[in-house]
């Protein structure tokens, strides 16, 4: 009698360990297609962007070849100041959304009840169930000069002007970007802190911890890698996003994806290829220093 | 300090949470409040009527661009859930959990116009190589593979919807235990039976999530349709083509204002029925697990 088929309990039948048949391994193969899939029509994409950056520009599309000129376009111009200046508006988005949307994400994990929490994360998804372009649009006529805003402001006496910088200016932009992006912060800090036990909460309370120090010394550091994550989310998608500056944003509102967009009504794919390069490597640099600094893995941590 | 030990502290912040997502509702309830007003968008007088509604379906540029959005959304939910099925039992098993979860999510955080841009690039050299190959073979049927049209759009589309149906998957099979499956197997079923009669029913709230997600990111998108679309409109691309040129008519109002009631009751509909679900499941758990409190 083999140990496989030797149960030794009651009589009951004897149990063999299961083998995989011919036809179980072959179709085991389908756990690969989407793997496959994302590299032949996501990672070889993104990965070519680089060498259709290099190829000459012709009339109407380009022809395989090597020069620098796309490059020379994005970094001797003023697209260069453009794409840093968006990225300083872009961390201000980042900052924005963190000082609104995090506390949210903490206060969901210690003071909801358990049963509801994902509910409760699951209402920043409502927003995102309406087109993108109408909300965006839609905010026009409530931040304009005789907008909801300003006239809200003046019927309560806080302002004796309408405030014209609320759209068509970088501030504008910032404002389109928090309202299109601050829940991804409330999400991927919401998953970071339920990695963290209830308990630790209660634990700083008994041991006398004031919100500040609780704050800066627990949670800020076991959610970094959520923070982190949301973070690139906004900052990447702010500095990509071509809708937002061309609709909240004045004339001198560019963005890289405003770049990539004109580069490419205008026929210059190089240049938009060029563009494309310089966000992945961006990307890529964030991601990297993130995940040397986060262990970016840790907010998947409960679905492990 | 405690919440609770300041009851009026923590009122204030749920009363914050929720001015949050007023605000981040606010475009949408303007869109629903303009699509009742009889003198349409930007009017100085406000009238209330519901005609635009009776317009919409009347509205053929509007209509054949939904046909085609449906058409869209379909198929790449369809295509979707079961890769991204596929994909979270993939990452369940596989050790480079790393490599899965960035290959995954990664089109998370590539903006979507310069994704859009290089996916364009990507398809166009791609097609004149296959018509290179096919002229070089005399053959033509390789010519359209790749040629920007619907095939096309639904990839990209694919790439936008997957790390969301993945991830709510995944969620929703963090609960499941493993441990079901090999039992199931060393009584003798076959790895589809497992899976079919054990693992889904547990898993299907999320499944069905993750399609309600993807029909309704399908409709709303924008950015990688228009550029990957070919020759023709969708729902978006044609509120967009109107506001930017003549400004959108009152029946796309209230068919936004439409799609996105359809849209946010899918979704509240899903939240309510879960939380029942699990307040049903609670309730039975109960008595089971503590015997002693269970009425008599």
């Amino acid at each position: 009698m083999t140990a496989s088929t030797d149960t030794g309990l009651d009589g009951l039948p004897p149990v063999e360990p299961f083998r995989p048949t011919l036809r179980e391994r072959v179709s085991g193969w389908a756990f690969y297609i989407p793997i496959v899939f994302m590299v032949l029509f996501f990672a070889l994409p993104m990965a070519l962007t680089v060498v259709f950056s290099v190829f000459e520009r012709t009339m109407f599309w380009m022809e395989p070849g090597f020069t620098l000129l796309a490059y020379e376009n994005f970094f001797f111009s003023a697209r260069l100041e453009n794409f840093l200046a968006s990225m300083g508006y872009s961390l201000i988005s980042v900052v924005v959304s963190f000082c609104l949307g995090f506390p949210i994400a903490v206060f969901v994990r210690k003071s909801v009840p358990q049963a509801a929490q994902h509910r409760v994360v699951l209402l920043f998804i409502l927003p995102f169930m309406v087109s993108e372009i109408i909300r965006i649009f839609a905010l026009r006529p409530v931040l304009q000069r005789n907008g909801l805003v300003n006239e809200t402001l003046l019927s309560l006496g806080l302002i004796d002007e309408p405030i014209t910088a609320l759209l068509y200016t970088h501030t504008g932009v910032i404002i389109g970007e928090v309202l299109s992006f601050m829940p991804f912060i409330v999400f991927s800090g919401f998953l970071a802190m339920e990695a963290v036990p209830k308990y630790i909460f209660e634990v700083c309370d008994d041991l006398g911890a004031g919100p500040v120090r609780r704050f800066t010394d627990v949670i800020l550091p076991l959610a970094a890698p959520g923070i982190f994550a949301g973070a690139v989310f906004i900052f990447v998608n702010g500095i990509g996003v071509a809708l937002i500056p061309n609709i909240m944003g004045g004339p001198g509102a560019v963005n890289a994806g405003l770049i990539a967009t004109q580069a490419i009504t205008a026929l210059d794919f190089p240049l938009a290829m060029a563009v494309s390069a310089i966000m992945m490597a961006t990307l890529m640099g964030l991601l990297y220093v993130g995940h040397k600094l986060f262990d970016l893995t840790k907010i998947l941590a409960p679905m492990n | 300090m405690d919440d609770y030990a300041n009851i009026w502290l923590h009122r204030a912040k749920w009363a914050y949470l929720l001015l949050i997502v007023a605000t981040l509702m606010s475009p949408v309830f303007y869109v629903m409040y303009i699509s009742f007003n009889e003198n349409g968008f930007g009017a100085a007088e406000y009238e209330f009527t519901t005609r635009w509604y009776g317009l919409i379906f009347s509205d053929g540029q509007l209509m054949a661009a939904l046909r085609w959005t449906l058409g869209l959304a379909v198929t790449t939910t369809l295509l979707t859930i079961p890769m991204a099925l596929l994909a979270a039992k993939f990452y369940k098993a596989t050790r480079a959990k790393v490599a899965v979860v960035f290959l995954l999510l990664a089109p998370l955080f590539v903006a979507p116009d310069i994704l859009s841009a290089a996916l364009l690039v990507f398809f166009k050299n791609v097609n004149l190589s296959f018509q290179w190959l096919g002229d070089a073979a005399g053959v033509t049927f390789m010519d359209s593979w790749f040629r920007l049209g619907f095939g096309t759009t639904v990839i990209g589309l694919i790439i936008y919807t997957i790390p969301y149906a993945f991830v709510v998957i995944l969620i929703t099979m963090g609960r499941y235990n493993k441990e079901q499956t090999e039992a199931a197997r060393a009584c003798g079923a076959t790895g589809w039976r497992a899976f079919w009669d054990i693992e889904f029913p547990q898993i299907r709230a999320g499944v069905f999530s993750a399609s309600a997600f993807t029909v309704i990111l399908c409709f709303n998108e924008y950015t990688r349709t228009s550029l990957l679309k070919g020759g023709f409109d969708t729902f978006t691309t044609v509120l967009v083509s109107q506001m930017l040129n003549e400004g959108m008519s009152e029946q796309s109002y209230a068919m936004s204002s439409f799609v996105s009631v359809i849209a946010i009751a899918l979704i509240g509909g899903i939240i309510v029925f879960t939380l029942l679900r699990s307040e049903a499941a609670a309730r039975k758990a109960q008595p089971v697990a503590e015997p002693n409190t269970a009425p008599a």
